[in-house]
């Protein structure tokens, strides 16, 4: 089995320019995350080190219970490390309190989940401009049309999440994640309470975001299909991290390597 | 934005909050408005009169009203004769009064309709027809009793009955005679009515008059001439102000309590809302804050309806509490616009500090909840829980023990105490509670074959927020029914056997429709009388309640009876003034008169009067008193007739009757108080379930997707509930308990009759059921509901 063993040389050196333009939207620097004390403890991950370049989008995959989902919520600022360091924007997480981390998350980092995650009692408008009130700012009505409009539901504006369909309320939850222009975005799971025409949708969606603004897509998945549109693809085992290819190797170029993964030892 | 949105979205979980706000607003704003509106009124008769002075008042004790002591008759004569000399005066009148009453009218306890002609200068009214009386058996009457000048009256006195003839009539009350007839029945001076020159200001009088009367008395005029009202009438709203104080402090504590809980339940359901909000941004204090708002939006909303509801309710409920008896009759209640505003900030105050907790909790939800599917209670009990239940219930237990030593006045509140600081600490401690008390309840059951005793057992302990959520509003009804109920139903008993154990006797005689027995009908008894008078004395003159006795009382009371100058005082009195065997008790008497009394017994305080007096001495004093009772000591019936408004009943029926008002009120009052904490958790259990079932939905799908019909579902359900609903009352009876053991230890040791704990079993039934009923609906009709959308689906 291939190994790919990343250095955390890089890590080293970039905390020294957090001010430089060149930063890295997220590092992980030998993180480990392990659940629980003593004897229970589980290690979801194993002193992992990787890092997310600007504009590019990359998928981690790997079996359940692999670690990809503890990766995700530790490079969101979501969860904290055991041991290790995380950086947003060259900015180390572990020295914030919660109050900053909030801040920063707010201010750096757009989230979407598997299960939608619309607040229900409010409009799609009203949850796409939540972020910016929360950050205590009032969102122009024109933005939050333009947003949802770049997701195609410049016409579903005042309905509620019970309205939309379930690609309709993703595409929602992305334009949320979107408005505060993050650094990056992350997605756990986007496609996966989705139907294959719904997913293609919103995979073409966030591949859009990377290919004409810029934007940095972290996607975690076990689907080949959905990993191939990335332009690079992490797989995970044991919470370590065990092979990197190409989003352009192809759906089943992935799924050969992770099947590999799900039938090994 | 969101707090509005979701108030909007989830109105099912708010309710509870809704109503409890509403209620308790309404309640308050009510109990306000009716207590502020001040009743009291100068009595028409004196009306007529800019200027009154009053006699000074004695020393007035929480709860007994009694008038203010008279002036002695020579200062009374100095003090008019004085005032009338003041520039701007016309005259001066005393005021006197004396029982009087026609045949076919009623009259109450402690009222004197006679009066000499000379004071119905002071009235507000006049003669209607007729003249003034002149000579010694003429009289002016009330023109409502349908009589005309020239006709024959028979008036009952404190002497008996005397014929009159009827010399005119008036527009008012009283029955007016001349001032020489007058001063033969009548007592002592107690206000003395300036009528004023025409053209002279009242004020200025009034400022004259104090000079004159130097402290010696109070000079009041305008509206402060309403301190005149009887004292009759302010004991009854005393009464009443405490009823609506006690509903309106438990109003106020069931709202706080029910919004605490409800907010506490609904946060633990949107433990995944509240996830999403902090992964895309929110901070913890803006989730606090974002509880916060939804609990001033639910609490402003109900505050408004409850304000609106007790300006619209008050004077209903000023009618229903004058029908009981809280408030004297004809009394109004004045709309004070700050009311309905402070009850709305009240309200405020309460939704606020009800969501305090459950806000503090929305807090500390991690970002990552977002993404867990909770259906399972993660650590339901927190530290501060823990400490704050474990505080609550040590002091309930604290509250329950002072029950037992404590007097007949503090024995309430601390009932009461005992009640709110379990309740709080048994709901505080339920969620580590309800799992171990289950789990072993149920695990005879779990073994049996059927799906309806593992759903309901793993259920109950799994969810154990919403089992406790529950649980705490029933908790809180049955506590406080059974409390409440229970105390009143064993002191009432003990009341009773107290009062039938104290007398010896073969029957009692008491009066009908009248204040008291007269001299003429007391006279066809054989047995012993007590003449009721008022004397005043010790320190600060207060009024201490007065019985004249003679021969038979030792009979009947084996207790020495005083002769000559002498007087019998209770231990109690002799306490508070400092008298004793064989010392002199110096007391002012209903005509205002001082005499020195030998003291030649102290005797317990289970006797019906403070003071015991000959019954010759009080007579001379005070020319209306009134028998309340008389006991026959002789076998044969006594021969009563018709006119002297007498009936003869036993001893046992008197004890009893003599409560038999009282007992009215209190049981009025109990009712009220339960149907106001039984109403609002009955709200609360509502509500509860209903939010609870609605966010069940999913299970339900997975229930019936794994093959249980619908009716299996309905049937764990129901019986979750019920279960649910027993638990509850089981720790409502343990919240109860403290307080009755401590209520029956402190009137046994208090009173010295064997009191038995006795739990009103009627009142306790009633409210299970009610909450069985109202619990198993709230949680089945929504369900089926549920259930019947999936199907068609």
């Amino acid at each position: 089995m291939c190994r790919v063993v990343l250095l955390p040389l890089s890590c080293i050196m970039t905390t020294t320019h957090t001010t430089s333009a060149a930063v890295r939207p997220v590092e992980l620097c030998s993180v480990t995350k392990r659940h629980g004390m003593g004897d229970q403890a589980v290690t979801a991950l194993d002193d992992v080190s990787t890092h997310f370049a600007a504009g590019t989008m990359t998928a981690v995959m790997g079996p359940s219970g692999s670690g990809k989902s503890t990766l995700l919520h530790c490079a969101a600022g979501l969860d904290r490390p055991t041991t290790g360091e995380v950086l947003i924007g060259g900015t180390d997480l572990g020295g914030l309190d919660e109050n900053a981390l909030t801040v920063l998350r707010r201010e750096r980092v757009g989230f979407v989940f598997q299960a939608f995650n619309l607040v229900s009692a409010l409009t799609a408008a009203q949850n796409v401009e939540l972020p910016l009130r929360l950050a205590g700012r009032r969102p122009a009505a024109e933005e939050v049309r333009a947003v949802l409009a770049a997701v195609g539901l410049a016409d579903r504006l005042g309905h509620r999440p019970g309205e939309l369909s379930g690609g309709q309320q993703q595409r929602v939850a992305i334009a949320r994640a979107m408005i505060a222009r993050p650094a990056v975005l992350f997605a756990d799971e986007p496609t996966g309470a989705l139907d294959s025409g719904a997913s293609r949708m919103v995979l073409r969606l966030l591949r859009d975001l990377v290919d004409s603004h810029g934007q940095t897509v972290v996607m975690v998945t076990h689907d080949p299909a959905a990993a191939a549109y990335a332009d690079r693809v992490l797989v995970l085992a044991d919470g370590r991290l065990v092979d990197e290819l190409a989003g352009a190797a192809g759906a089943e170029a992935i799924a050969a390597r992770t099947a590999a993964l799900e039938v090994g030892p | 934005m969101i707090s509005l949105a979701t108030a909007r979205e989830r109105w099912t979980s708010f309710l509870g909050c809704f109503v409890a706000v509403a209620l308790g607003v309404a309640v308050v704003a009510m109990s306000m408005l009716v207590l502020l509106s001040d009743g009291r009124r100068v009595p028409e008769r004196l009306a007529g009169a800019p200027v009154l002075v009053q006699s000074p008042a004695g020393t007035q004790t929480g709860g007994v009203f009694a008038e203010n002591p008279p002036w002695a008759p020579e200062r009374a004569e100095e003090l008019r004769r004085e005032l009338a000399e003041l520039p701007g005066v016309a005259d001066a009148v005393t005021d006197r009064s004396f029982y009087a009453q026609a045949a076919d009218t009623e009259q109450r306890r402690g009222e004197r309709q006679g009066h000499p002609w000379s004071t119905a200068a002071l009235a507000e009214y006049g003669l209607s027809e007729g003249g003034p009386p002149v000579t010694a058996d003429e009289i002016v009457v009330d023109r409502s009793l349908g009589l005309t000048p020239g006709e024959p009256v028979t008036v009952l006195t404190a002497r008996g009955p005397q014929r009159f003839s009827v010399s005119g009539t008036m527009n008012g009350p009283g029955y007016y005679v001349t001032d020489r007839r007058a001063s033969e029945l009548a007592g002592g001076v107690r206000t003395i009515g300036l009528l004023l020159e025409p053209g002279s200001d009242a004020t200025r009088v009034a400022a004259a008059a104090r000079r004159v009367v130097d402290g010696d008395g109070t000079v009041l005029t305008g509206a402060s001439r309403n301190a005149l009202a009887p004292k009759q009438d302010e004991m009854t709203r005393w009464i009443g102000g405490q009823v609506l104080t006690a509903m309106a402090l438990l109003s106020a504590f069931v709202a706080v309590f029910i919004v605490s809980s409800a907010f506490a339940f609904a946060v633990a359901q949107r433990r995944r809302e509240f996830g999403l909000l902090r992964t895309i941004g929110a901070t913890p204090r803006q989730l606090k804050r974002l509880v916060y708002g939804e609990a001033l939006a639910v609490g402003a909303v109900g505050a408004a309806a409850g304000a609106l509801l007790g300006v619209v309710l008050a004077p209903t409920v000023n009618g229903v509490l004058i029908d009981a008896g809280f408030q004297p009759a004809g009394f109004e209640v004045r709309l004070r616009w700050w009311v309905p505003v402070a009850a709305f900030a009240a309200g405020l105050v309460v939704a606020l500090a009800g969501v305090g907790a459950a806000s503090r909790r929305a807090s500390r939800v991690k970002p990552l909840e977002a993404m867990r599917e909770a259906a399972v209670d993660s650590r339901p009990m927190t530290r501060r829980r823990w400490a704050v239940g474990l505080a609550a219930t040590g002091v309930g237990a604290v509250c329950s023990a002072g029950t037992a030593f404590a007097g007949a006045d503090g024995m309430v509140l601390l009932t009461l105490g005992t009640a709110m600081s379990l309740t709080v600490g048994l709901t505080l401690l339920a969620p580590a509670l309800v799992g171990p008390v289950i789990r072993t309840l149920t695990r005879p059951f779990v073994r049996r074959p059927g799906v309806t005793a593992v759903l309901v057992r793993e259920n109950m302990i799994t969810a154990v927020r919403r089992t406790s959520a529950t649980l705490a509003p029933v908790l809180a009804t049955v506590a406080f029914a059974v409390l409440i109920t229970s105390t009143v139903q064993m002191t009432q008993s003990a009341d009773t056997a107290r009062q039938a154990a104290a007398v010896r006797a073969e029957a009692a005689v008491v009066p009908r429709g009248a204040p008291g027995l007269s001299d003429a009908a007391v006279a066809r008894i054989e047995g012993t009388s007590l003449l009721s008078t008022t004397v005043y004395g010790g320190e600060g003159g207060a009024a201490l309640s007065a019985a004249g006795v003679a021969s038979g009382f030792e009979q009947a009371y084996a207790v020495p009876a005083p002769r000559g100058d002498t007087v019998v005082v209770t231990a109690a009195v002799a306490a508070a003034h400092g008298w004793r065997k064989d010392h002199v008790a110096s007391l002012t008497l209903e005509d205002g008169r001082t005499r020195r009394l030998h003291v030649t017994a102290v005797v317990d305080d289970s006797m019906p009067y403070q003071v015991f007096l000959p019954r010759d001495l009080v007579r001379d004093h005070d020319p209306s008193a009134l028998a309340d009772v008389a006991y026959r000591t002789t076998p044969a019936p006594a021969r009563l007739l018709p006119g002297l408004r007498a009936d003869e009943v036993s001893v046992e029926a008197y004890a009893a009757s003599d409560d038999a008002e009282e007992d009215r009120l209190v049981w009025i009052f109990t009712l009220m108080l339960v149907a106001v904490s039984a109403g609002y958790t009955a709200i609360a259990v509502a509500s509860t379930l209903l939010t609870a079932t609605a966010g069940r939905v999913r299970d339900f799908r997975v229930l019936r997707l794994s093959g249980a019909t619908p009716r299996q579902v309905l049937r764990a359900l129901a019986a979750e509930t019920c279960c649910v609903v027993v638990l509850g009352a089981a720790l409502g009876l343990a919240v109860a308990a403290p307080g009755l053991f401590g209520a029956a230890h402190g009137l046994r040791e208090e009173l010295g009759l064997p009191v038995e704990l006795s739990l009103a079993w009627s009142w306790l039934t009633g409210v299970v059921t009610g909450c069985l009923l109202l619990g198993t609906a709230a949680t089945v009709l929504p369900a089926h509901l549920a259930l019947r959308r999936m199907r068609r689906a």
